[in-house]
């Protein structure tokens, strides 16, 4: 997992930021509500301790969401409490003449933060659930439904709802585009790096690989020394195609997995293009080959070419060495007596893949192995 | 056998020397020797070389605009590349202008000599790896063809089934000589099938590049 550069969540902070800003201007709201209706009311003055309190929290909530540490059940449970004791207080600061006569209750808009907040922390669901505690509160406390209220509370469940939806798709639209970005960056810092070696390292290696190559002794064996490295290093910035992220049902390119087994005295020949497969597809195809390989180099070594072919409908992955091969009776032989060995391991994991394996050999001319993968579903 | 007129353009002084300094003991005549593309492209008329050792990764232009440009002066030059990194897309690209002979620059000495050699009397010279390219590019043609409206892309050009048995075993390491005896043919037999593989992908190039001129009408 490619880890954020930013503090985790803070794609959410301009959302938080919004919410601090809603209430704020709901609470400058709430001033004028009370401030006009205020001589109707049963307690004005305790409506202005009231105005304090949402002021206060006002300012908690805003310091408090700010910081993504915060941001948990303890503040979001805090929140609802304070909002919904303000609603239950409502009643009897007003008095029921006031609520009676259609006065709209004190908290007005300023009751939806708490229902922002949960929404942009948790998604839909939370957003829909504290709507619905506000919003059942708000009703009960006026002891009718008149329509005005009604409306607030729908109007309110729907704001939690759409605001949650639109949380989560920024924040995963955000998460997107920074793993896009750091993917990007990651292989540009590759490209760099392997143009920069291509001209230096490359050159100068395979340089002294060729003009070492006549001379004896250490010098020769300097020589030689470099031109594996050149070989392993060549396969490095050549071999392996650029990050996709990690999404794990991704296909992945087969000539990028075998890249790692190309070397001086192993050959790799693929199709300019990738050979995408199934990521466990292609990791046992490429075990199978790794296998085919080592006993290669078990048996005398020498050289190895691989082959990659991608026929469309299946893949087929050669490899032939110029070791001293078998008779064609030993293998059977060998699986009659119980000893499975190499060849029969390979044989099991092409048949676990739906494919196949095929190996021939005459004594003194080497062994060839083919192994070949149907493609499902392509 | 005579010497052949070389022309060695790589962008690595040290390696240009070198090479140089092989092919003039190996008998042969280094007639110009440049580190950028364009400087070959304007020097290949007045050197007149018979074969040209090209590094495909060039400061200025790519290899395959360097290829064009040499044929386009010099339409009978060989082309033999050298490449460090072994870059596929690259290579293939180069085969497709017009290269005939491929080799990774850790070839041994031995080895490039032969190459010159070879890919100057006309020979295709093949690297298992280069051979697995063209298989691909091959099938990429074919893969193309069949999602393609009928008709469309009939020109592209096909593999035989020999050919394309020639060409699998060329990637998988075998020589000419081994490849003869297992198939039961003449050396010169197997050459040409493999010859036919390059001059077959060369020639579609050229008509599409043609095709590609005339559409935009750029032919007028």
């Amino acid at each position: 997992m490619v880890t954020g550069v930013s503090a985790p969540g803070g794609f959410e902070l301009p959302l938080w930021r919004a919410v601090a800003v809603f209430r704020v201007a709901s609470l400058a709201y709430v001033c004028v509500v009370v401030l006009r209706d205020a001589d109707r009311y049963a307690h004005p003055l305790l409506a202005g301790v009231l105005v304090l309190v949402m002021a206060a929290w006002t300012a908690v909530t805003a310091i408090g969401y700010a910081t993504p540490a915060r941001r948990g059940w303890p503040l979001l449970l805090a929140d609802l409490g304070v909002v919904v004791a303000i609603l239950l207080a409502t009643p009897w600061v007003m008095g029921r003449a006031a609520l009676d006569a259609g006065l709209p209750t004190m908290a007005v808009a300023w009751l939806s933060g708490p229902v922002l907040a949960w929404a942009v922390c948790g998604g839909r669901r939370r957003g829909a659930l504290a709507a619905v505690v506000v919003g059942a509160t708000d009703l009960a406390t006026r002891g009718m439904a008149t329509p005005t209220a009604i409306n607030g509370a729908i109007l309110m469940l729907l704001a939690g709802v759409v605001v949650g939806h639109v949380a989560r798709l920024t924040v995963t639209a955000g998460e997107r585009l920074q793993r896009a970005v750091e993917i990007e960056a990651a292989n540009r810092e590759r490209e760099r790096l392997a143009r920069d070696i291509h001209d230096s390292v490359l050159q100068v290696l395979a340089l002294v690989q060729r003009r070492g190559e006549r001379l004896d002794g250490e010098a020769g064996e300097l020589a030689r020394l470099a031109g594996e490295q050149e070989a392993a290093l060549r396969m490095l910035i050549s071999g392996t195609g650029p990050l996709s992220g990690d999404d794990v049902d991704a296909p992945v390119d087969l000539n990028a997995l075998l890249g790692r087994y190309a070397s001086g005295s192993v050959s790799l020949s693929a199709p300019a293009t990738p050979v995408p497969l199934p990521p466990a597809v292609a990791r046992e195809l490429a075990a199978a080959t790794g296998a085919a390989l080592d006993n290669v180099a078990r048996h005398g070594g020498g050289r190895a070419w691989v082959l990659v072919e991608d026929e469309g409908t299946a893949v087929t992955v050669s490899i032939r060495d110029e070791g001293a091969g078998f008779a064609p009776e030993r293998l059977a032989e060998a699986a009659a007596q119980g000893r499975l060995g190499v060849t029969h391991a390979i044989q099991g994991r092409l048949a676990d893949l739906g494919g196949t394996a095929r190996i021939s050999s005459t004594p003194g001319a080497g062994t060839e192995v083919e192994l070949t993968v149907p493609r499902r579903g392509s | 056998m005579n010497g052949v007129r070389v022309m060695v353009v790589d962008d690595h002084p040290m390696w240009r020397e070198g090479v140089a300094r092989d092919l003039t003991e190996a008998g042969h005549e280094v007639v110009a020797s440049c580190g950028e593309g364009r400087q070959a492209v304007r020097v290949i008329g007045a050197a007149r070389p018979d074969l040209v050792v090209l590094d495909l990764q060039l400061p200025d232009i790519s290899g395959v605009q360097v290829i064009r440009g040499l044929r386009a002066e010099r339409p009978d030059v060989r082309v033999l590349m050298l490449s460090a990194s072994g870059e596929q897309q690259g290579v293939l690209d180069a085969v497709k202008a017009g290269a005939t002979g491929y080799l990774l620059k850790s070839a041994g000495l031995a080895e490039f000599l032969d190459a010159v050699r070879r890919t100057a009397a006309g020979e295709p010279v093949f690297t298992p790896g280069l051979a697995g390219l063209v298989l691909g590019e091959y099938r990429r043609l074919a893969a193309v063809r069949e999602q393609a409206p009928d008709g469309t892309q009939d020109s592209a050009p096909r593999l035989t089934e020999r050919e394309t048995e020639v060409l699998r075993l060329v990637a998988k390491g075998m020589s000419y000589k081994q490849i003869a005896e297992r198939l039961g043919l003449s050396h010169r037999t197997v050459q040409n099938h493999v010859q036919n593989t390059l001059g077959k992908l060369q020639l579609h190039n050229r008509v599409e590049l043609t095709r590609y001129a005339i559409e935009r009408g750029l032919d007028e």
